[in-house]
């Protein structure tokens, strides 16, 4: 009861202002001068010959040579010929909730043992010392959602992280959002785990079981305030629908996992019943309701861009996808989510190249960036502190030997909060040992 | 023994499907307007990658009769010949798959025995698959369909041409060689270890293998003797009972099939090679081999290659030590290299998997081309025929929007043997000869479980 306490204290802080790092755990962040590169400021165009300056680990300055002055004593980075560019931000991913994915015990997937479970927090689970993290950050991922995997309708709180530094700086705020999800994979149909099949059991369960949840919570917030005001200390608290308050007050986004079309106007139908503040999620299959979901004026993750279309379908019906909801108006990021390689975040360092398959198929090159940078932060309520090369936003920062799209580019060096990350993970290591 | 094995197997399906065959051949117009391609097509302006001797920018280009007739800065195509203007596009030879499980509806295992050699792929190749269609799109000519690795011998692969549309036996490639899927580690031991089975333990799965080779020379024994008294002129000599399984691994012992192996572990490769050589027989290519980075020269002198993953990592145990740089440090030892799919969407993808070269450990475009062109033939063993932009060469050829190792390429159009079965500018599918129901892939990832999911 009392760590629930904390942890709903943490995310209501973390939300409303920036963490506040502990001294002991701050590695110290010097001055920064990145000059000579072609900045990719993502909120305010392309700056070539451009000056970046880094500071008590936030954007202090960004322009032109001309326009920017660098402080004395400033480290100087040379960046000439090079590109930079705001932090990359993966929209999903299970960082820190799993190892090698065929190995039941390094996995901290879901908890599948109920399909509500909105009470799980992946802040209890993460493991910011994964083997994964380093492996995306060479490639330029700073930052990240961590969600639950999908087996619930309901599966508990994501974290919003940043890829460097102690567990505690790590998690930039706890409780971020709701993970939830509907469609075929949450039924408890026959087979379900080999077993016999049990409610709910279809859509038709999964839908009612889901309103009566968000009945009882309603029901339960009301006894709650009626119980404040007497000060009832004979109240007793349910972690469930203590977790679920937030989101159906709407104070913190829920991220709707769905697949298919009619799932997806099913669940949109719940969802507003409720008036939940929702972020689609996939979509992968919506191709006959792109009007529709534009309508309803939410953000939307897209992914895996890679998914396969029905049969019958041309070939880039899934590849095209960011492209057709970004033509209409909607607020788009795209997720590593990877169709064909591992399952879970061993591919995120493949966030860039997706985005970059999304303009292969006619998505504009700025929505593509902006896909894997400030529009995540901005759907998750780091909009003015990440996403961008702005002043006063967090100095996380990539710079390349060219197109962070395109996947013959080489990240040289990432700065997250200011501070040069050692450009190494377990892969480089092996690597190195067997180069000698 | 193993001669007699093929064409029994072959000629029981030409009653059934010569008539089909003759059909497409005969009527090609299915309800839709279909030509014979052209006696003669030249590409001209096009950057061309010819995967076997650089980059020509901008070169031609000339296909006569399914066959490239000439490639250079100019070539001499008759006038009547078809041009392509194709400036400011790339030219690359068609992608090849050396380790897919598509159109195959989930029949990739025969996990009921650890030793299933006589296991056909074709006979469960379902020619109207959609993921035959989206690798097509996806600018891939040619791919190898392989059993599974649920076994430590598998089965036996079929090559095909990715002529989607065209009758099923007219999308195998004509006089491939054979090969042999053999795998060894996790796979075999937990599906036989979860039932208490041999083998449970590699220690298990390559002692399997020698029995069964064991048997196999048992078998050829018999048969050579069988053979000597009939040469001898015994009237009486009785003929062994034949044995579908110990033929082809009678096969594999002389030499007739292409062994290709999954695995993984350093110390795994060492000991195949030392079972191969033990029993006389040559890999012809490790899959997935995730740690070749760590005893690369070794298996170069043994002039064994490669077909593996760009970057998947961590879905398994024997996972866990695969580098992005596995590729090209390999390739840097003398390790013959190719790029594979084993993934109905990656296959979509293979030319950009092979720009991920450039970037872990600094391929030159012309070595990442060749890694999912030439290389993947030659894994196939029909690099004489396909895999480069040569003289003599099928004319298996893609045409993309950009250079075809950056992130924002596509394929245009796909010719097979001079034929064009792909043009993503027509509405629809795009495809020139497909007509009908496309039947589901069913699967987003791999279908052998090499994704952990």
């Amino acid at each position: 009861m009392i760590k629930a306490l904390v942890q709903v204290t943490v995310a209501v802080t973390c939300l409303a202002a920036p963490p506040v790092l502990l001294a002991a755990d701050t590695p110290t962040s010097k001055t920064i001068a990145i000059t000579g590169g072609k900045l990719l400021t993502v909120s305010h165009g392309t700056i070539e010959n451009g000056v970046l300056v880094l500071a008590d680990g936030k954007i202090a300055a960004v322009g032109t040579a001309a326009e920017v002055k660098i402080p004395k004593g400033a480290q100087i980075v040379d960046a000439k010929g090079l590109t930079v560019y705001p932090g990359l931000i993966d929209p999903e991913t299970n960082f820190g909730l799993t190892e090698i994915s065929a190995d039941a015990m390094t996995n901290d997937l879901a908890e599948r043992s109920d399909e509500i479970m909105p009470h799980m927090h992946v802040s209890d689970a993460f493991h910011s010392e994964t083997d994964l993290i380093p492996v995306a950050r060479l490639n330029g991922i700073t930052n990240a959602v961590v969600a639950p995997a999908s087996d619930d309708s309901i599966a508990g709180q994501d974290i919003f992280i940043q890829l460097y530094g102690s567990r505690n700086q790590m998690m930039l705020a706890t409780d971020v959002a709701l993970a939830m999800n509907y469609g075929a994979e949450q039924r408890r149909s026959n087979g379900f785990r080999g077993g016999h099949a049990t409610y709910p059991s279809t859509r038709m369960g999964l839908v009612t079981e889901l309103r009566q949840t968000f009945l009882d919570t309603q029901d339960y917030m009301a006894k709650r305030d009626a119980a404040g005001k007497k000060d009832d200390k004979a109240f007793k608290r349910d972690l469930k629908f203590e977790a679920l308050i937030p989101y159906l007050k709407g104070e913190r986004p829920v991220v709707i996992g769905v697949y298919e079309s009619y799932d997806v106007e099913t669940i949109m139908h719940l969802a507003q019943e409720f008036h939940l503040k929702v972020i689609l999620n996939h979509v992968t299959q919506t191709q006959d309701v792109l009007d529709e979901i534009a309508a309803w004026k939410v953000p939307v993750i897209i992914g895996s861009i890679y998914d396969a279309p029905r049969a019958n379908e041309r070939y880039d019906a899934v590849f095209t996808l960011p492209a057709e909801l970004a033509k209409r108006g909607v607020k788009i990021a795209i997720s590593s989510a990877d169709g064909g390689g591992p399952a879970s975040s061993h591919s995120s360092r493949n966030l860039p190249y997706a985005a970059g398959f999304a303009v292969g198929y006619g998505l504009p090159y700025d929505d593509a960036l902006k896909a894997i940078t400030l529009n995540v932060a901005e759907m998750f309520g780091f909009g003015d502190k990440l996403g961008s090369l702005d002043v006063g936003k967090m100095a996380n920062v990539v710079i390349a030997n060219g197109d962070p799209l395109d996947v013959r580019t080489d990240v040289k060096q990432v700065y997250i909060q200011g501070i040069a990350v050692p450009m190494v993970s377990r892969q480089t290591k092996l690597r190195d040992e067997y180069s000698k | 023994m193993g001669s007699l094995r093929r064409p029994l197997h072959i000629c029981v399906r030409c009653s059934r499907f010569v008539p089909l065959l003759l059909a497409t051949a005969c009527v090609p117009a299915l309800g839709r307007a279909q030509q014979s391609p052209p006696a003669d097509i030249v590409f001209k302006g096009a950057t061309v990658m010819t995967a076997s001797h650089g980059t020509l920018s901008p070169g031609q280009v000339w296909v006569h009769a399914g066959k490239i007739a000439g490639v250079g800065a100019t070539v001499s195509a008759p006038d009547s010949a078809t041009v392509v203007d194709a400036t400011g596009l790339w030219l690359t030879p068609g992608i090849i798959d050396p380790h897919s499980h598509s159109a195959l509806d989930g029949d990739v295992n025969e996990a009921t025995s650890p030793v299933t050699p006589s296991m056909h792929m074709i006979d469960a190749f379902d020619n109207r698959s959609a993921d035959l269609y989206r690798a097509l799109a996806g600018g891939v000519t040619t791919e190898l369909l392989l059993h599974g690795s649920a076994n430590m011998i598998g089965g036996q692969a079929v090559v095909i041409k990715n002529k989607f549309g065209l009758d099923r036996d007219a999308m195998l490639f004509p006089n491939a060689p054979g090969s042999i899927k053999f795998a060894s580690g996790e796979n075999p031991m937990r599906v036989y270890g979860s039932r208490d089975q041999l083998p449970s333990t590699r220690m298990g799965n390559f002692e399997v293998m020698r029995m069964a080779f064991e048997d196999a020379r048992h078998y050829m024994a018999d048969w050579d003797a069988y053979d000597a008294k009939v040469k001898k002129g015994d009237k009486d000599a009785v003929a062994p009972k034949r044995d579908l399984k110990l033929e082809a691994l009678a096969d594999v012992l002389r030499g007739k099939l292409y062994v290709q192996i999954h695995c993984y572990r350093a110390d795994e490769f060492l000991t195949e090679e030392a079972i191969a050589k033990e029993y006389g027989y040559k890999i012809r290519a490790f899959h997935h081999a995730l740690e070749m980075y760590k005893v690369a020269p070794q298996i170069a002198a043994d002039g064994t290659g490669i077909a593996t993953f760009t970057d998947w990592w961590g879905f398994k145990d024997e996972a866990r030590d695969a580098i992005p740089w596995n590729a090209v440090m390999s390739m840097r030892q003398g390790v013959k290299v190719a790029l594979k799919s084993d993934s109905d969407d990656h296959i979509r993808r293979l030319n950009v998997e092979a720009g991920k070269m450039v970037h872990y450990g600094g391929a030159t475009e012309d070595e990442a081309i060749r890694m999912v062109t030439l290389n993947a033939a030659w894994i196939i063993g029909v690099d004489d025929r396909t895999g480069s932009i040569d003289v003599g060469k099928d004319a298996d050829l893609v045409l993309w929007n950009h250079d075809p190792l950056s992130t924002y390429a596509h394929a245009l159009k796909v010719y097979i043997d001079g034929d064009l079965f792909f043009d993503a500018s027509l509405p629809g599918w795009g495809t020139t000869h497909f007509n009908g129901v496309m039947h589901d892939g069913g699967g987003f990832g791999s279908d052998d479980g090499e994704d952990g999911q």
